[in-house]
């Protein structure tokens, strides 16, 4: 049986990614309405209102902004890792791992000003998510321990020390026992841009850039790609892989933990146990759909957020948060998935001469 | 809904300020919407709390509507509720605790809604209330029932977060086990979670294991009724009537009744005379509830559980009366001391007769 594989087009086809973009949104819209019209709703009532919640106006682009910034250094932490053909799919538990110790940085530092305190807790979030990332790069690097499983299994860990740190020593001592950490001081909130959207957008930018001209301009983004496209070839031009494992998913694991850090002090109150609200693992589908390029990462971020944003309001017209979180998964991959095409085709094993491995940009 | 404003703000200009009857007395306008903690499905916490949506639509005549699944302490609270406020809606119910600062800040902010929580402590003076319910009435009355029915002399308590609401449950579960049966001891498994089978299941195995022949639960899962009923072992069930899922283990269930609340609540909103409270209702005021007992549970047990239940309508009982010891065998109320609210609402101590610790 013949097994089809994805085979990198010689040149992406004329229209790109755009119009790649347009026929697959108008396919998902297409199926998503008959999925409406099954459970008995109007499509066009349902879809004006997605736009208007997500994109109608300053106040929808903040909202979806914000939801963005999360999903963009997500999907960057696991997007780098994956430059180098690394898993990272504890982004979930390392966004906590950030919010904890940006949440430890707020607890010491009540009354330091407030810049001072966000930069310091910005930079404790992105050690915290650094440090949770330690063991599985260096099981990694040393030993070899695929890191799709010490990742993921420390999500658990994370989200333990969280409930841990709310039921116990972090519980606010004027909660009448109920497990709620206290309130971050108020100098201790990301000031807004426009709307409600904060300047986590910023850094989030900020941070994107700076990470996608380091893979694609710098030797160490070169060496990088060269790792993640064939370990032979890297071996023989004297990288030192190990070293490389080491950085990347430590660096990985830390620009995870700065969105929880930056979800902290941007949207939240307060650490609590969903603070990582799913980004992590949605990190994951945004760098797939980004095809693992740093560059790509802000755009699908941004279309995620708005799918999300419009998904979640439509439930308030009565859609069930099941059709909901289909019709987001329709869009998405309709959307975004279809530009996948415009560089890659679809072959059966042996139909055609394989073009060359190219490394990933 | 902008353009139904304008009319109306005309009407009332037109009318001149002096008459009344421009307020929002007109059940037109009055729009509820509820924000859930997890999906509605067919049993549990939210499930009882769309139930009681259902049932106040009908009475109230006005529209409701709702959003599930919404994780506390994320910014979707928030969306969702400006989200409904742009809609039009006006009285917003949020049925998880983890609501509650959002709740107080979104109050501020929209000084014309009224925003009711469920199983908070927060309020303010205009516009944004709290309810909950004295579960431990039912509770007590349904260890009555368990500790009838057990033989073994040991039940297992799948237990959610070890939280006052959560230990005050056990706590008079386990009084109302010993009304019954003085010898009974209740065993504590926590599980951390509200709503996971898998989680809630293995925990109801592990207890059912050790020799316990009644399980009772506070999670929104089904999963440990089905482990009783898989091992003939019998259950207290939570939330709502849970039979249907485990006919032959299911005994009783302390149950939300939120219907008339919300009721009262919209009523009040359209009136345009809602002011805050702290509202604890009580068995005697609807909210909380024994759902009926199993039909092959002996007569006299009912008699007597019929009995204690009258008792604690009238004022005549209540489950937190000294003599009471702590787990360790401290004295926490003399005899015939009646606990406070505020002693019950930080409950953070195990009674005598429960297995397990409270951290």
């Amino acid at each position: 049986m013949k097994r089809p594989r994805l085979n990198l087009r010689e040149a992406p086809l004329p229209g790109g990614q755009p119009l790649a973009f347009a026929i697959g949104l108008t396919i998902a819209l297409f199926v998503g309405t008959l999925l409406l019209l099954g459970a008995g709703h109007d499509p066009v009532r349902i879809y004006s209102r997605m736009f208007e919640a997500s994109l109608g106006g300053p106040d929808a682009w903040a909202v979806t902004l914000n939801r963005a910034v999360p999903l963009g250094l997500a999907g960057l932490a696991v997007a780098i890792a994956g430059s180098m053909g690394l898993w990272n799919i504890g982004a979930e538990g390392q966004i906590m791992a950030g919010a904890i110790a940006a949440s430890w940085v707020a607890r010491i530092g009540g009354d330091w000003p407030g810049l001072v305190l966000i930069v310091v807790m910005l930079l404790a979030a992105l050690g915290g998510g650094g440090l949770l990332a330690v063991g599985p790069a260096i099981a990694r690097a040393r030993l070899g321990v695929n890191e799709i499983i010490t990742t993921l299994m420390l999500n658990e860990v994370a989200i333990r020390l969280v409930q841990w740190l709310i039921h116990g020593p972090w519980k606010d001592p004027g909660a009448h026992n109920f497990p709620l950490a206290p309130m971050l001081p108020d100098q201790a909130r990301l000031p807004t841009l426009f709307s409600r959207a904060h300047y986590g957008l910023l850094i989030a930018a900020a941070v994107i850039l700076i990470s996608s001209l380091a893979v694609r301009y710098t030797a160490w983004g070169y060496e990088l790609r060269i790792a993640g496209s064939s370990e032979a070839t890297a071996r023989y031009s004297g990288i030192s892989l190990s070293r490389k494992i080491l950085t990347v998913l430590v660096i990985s694991g830390g620009i995870a933990g700065l969105a929880g850090g930056v979800e902290l002090t941007g949207t939240a109150d307060r650490l609590t146990e969903s603070i990582s609200n799913g980004f992590g693992f949605a990190g994951i589908i945004v760098a797939a759909l980004a095809l693992m390029r740093p560059s790509g990462v802000a755009v699908v971020a941004l279309l995620f957020g708005a799918v999300q944003i419009g998904g979640q309001s439509i439930q308030t017209l009565g859609v069930s948060s099941s059709v909901s979180t289909i019709l987001q998964a329709f869009v998405l991959f309709g959307a975004i998935g279809a530009g996948v095409f415009s560089r890659y085709r679809i072959l059966l094993e042996g139909e055609a001469p394989a073009v060359p491995e190219k490394v990933n940009q | 809904m902008r353009s139904k404003i304008a009319a109306l703000l005309a009407v009332c200009v037109g009318l001149g300020f002096a008459l009344t009857g421009c307020g929002s007395d007109d059940g037109a306008d009055t729009k509820a919407a509820f924000v859930y903690v997890g999906p509605v499905g067919d049993a549990g916490w939210t499930y009882a709390h769309d139930e009681g949506r259902q049932y106040a639509a009908e009475e109230t005549g006005v529209e409701t509507a709702y959003v599930e699944a919404v994780p506390e302490g994320t910014a979707d609270f928030a969306n969702y509720v400006r989200d409904f406020i742009d809609q039009g809606f006006n009285v917003i119910f949020g049925t998880s605790f983890g609501y509650m600062d959002d709740m107080l800040a979104l109050a501020d902010e929209y000084p014309d809604v009224v925003f009711e929580h469920v199983s908070g402590y927060k309020m303010n003076d205009t516009n944004f209330g709290n309810t909950f319910g004295r579960m431990y009435e039912p509770r007590y009355l349904s260890g009555m029932v368990a500790g009838a029915a057990t033989k073994s002399n040991l039940i297992g308590y799948v237990a959610a977060f070890p939280i006052p609401e959560v230990i005050r449950g056990i706590n008079a579960f386990t009084l109302g086990v010993q009304a019954t049966n003085p010898s009974a001891q209740v065993e504590v498994v926590w599980t951390s979670t509200w709503f996971d089978p898998a989680v809630e299941g293995d925990s109801a195995q592990a207890v059912l294991d050790k020799g316990a022949d009644v399980i009772a639960m506070h999670q929104d899962s089904t999963a440990a009724g089905e482990k009783a009923e898989a091992a003939g072992a019998r259950w207290v069930s939570y939330n709502s009537d849970m039979r249907a899922f485990a006919p032959n283990a299911f005994l009783t269930a302390p149950v939300w009744n939120w219907g008339p609340r919300y009721v009262e609540i919209i009523e009040a909103a359209k009136a345009g005379n809602y002011s805050p409270t702290a509202y604890w209702g009580s068995m005697a005021d609807g909210i909380v509830d024994l759902a009926p007992i199993a039909s092959d549970v002996d007569q006299s047990v009912v008699d007597m559980v019929m009995e204690a239940k009258a008792a604690i309508i009238a004022g005549d009982l209540h489950p937190f009366t000294g003599p009471l010891n702590d787990q360790d065998g401290n004295q926490v109320l003399g005899a015939g001391e009646v606990m406070d609210d505020g002693a019950m609402l930080g409950m953070m101590f195990f009674v005598e007769g429960v297995i397990g610790s409270t951290g």
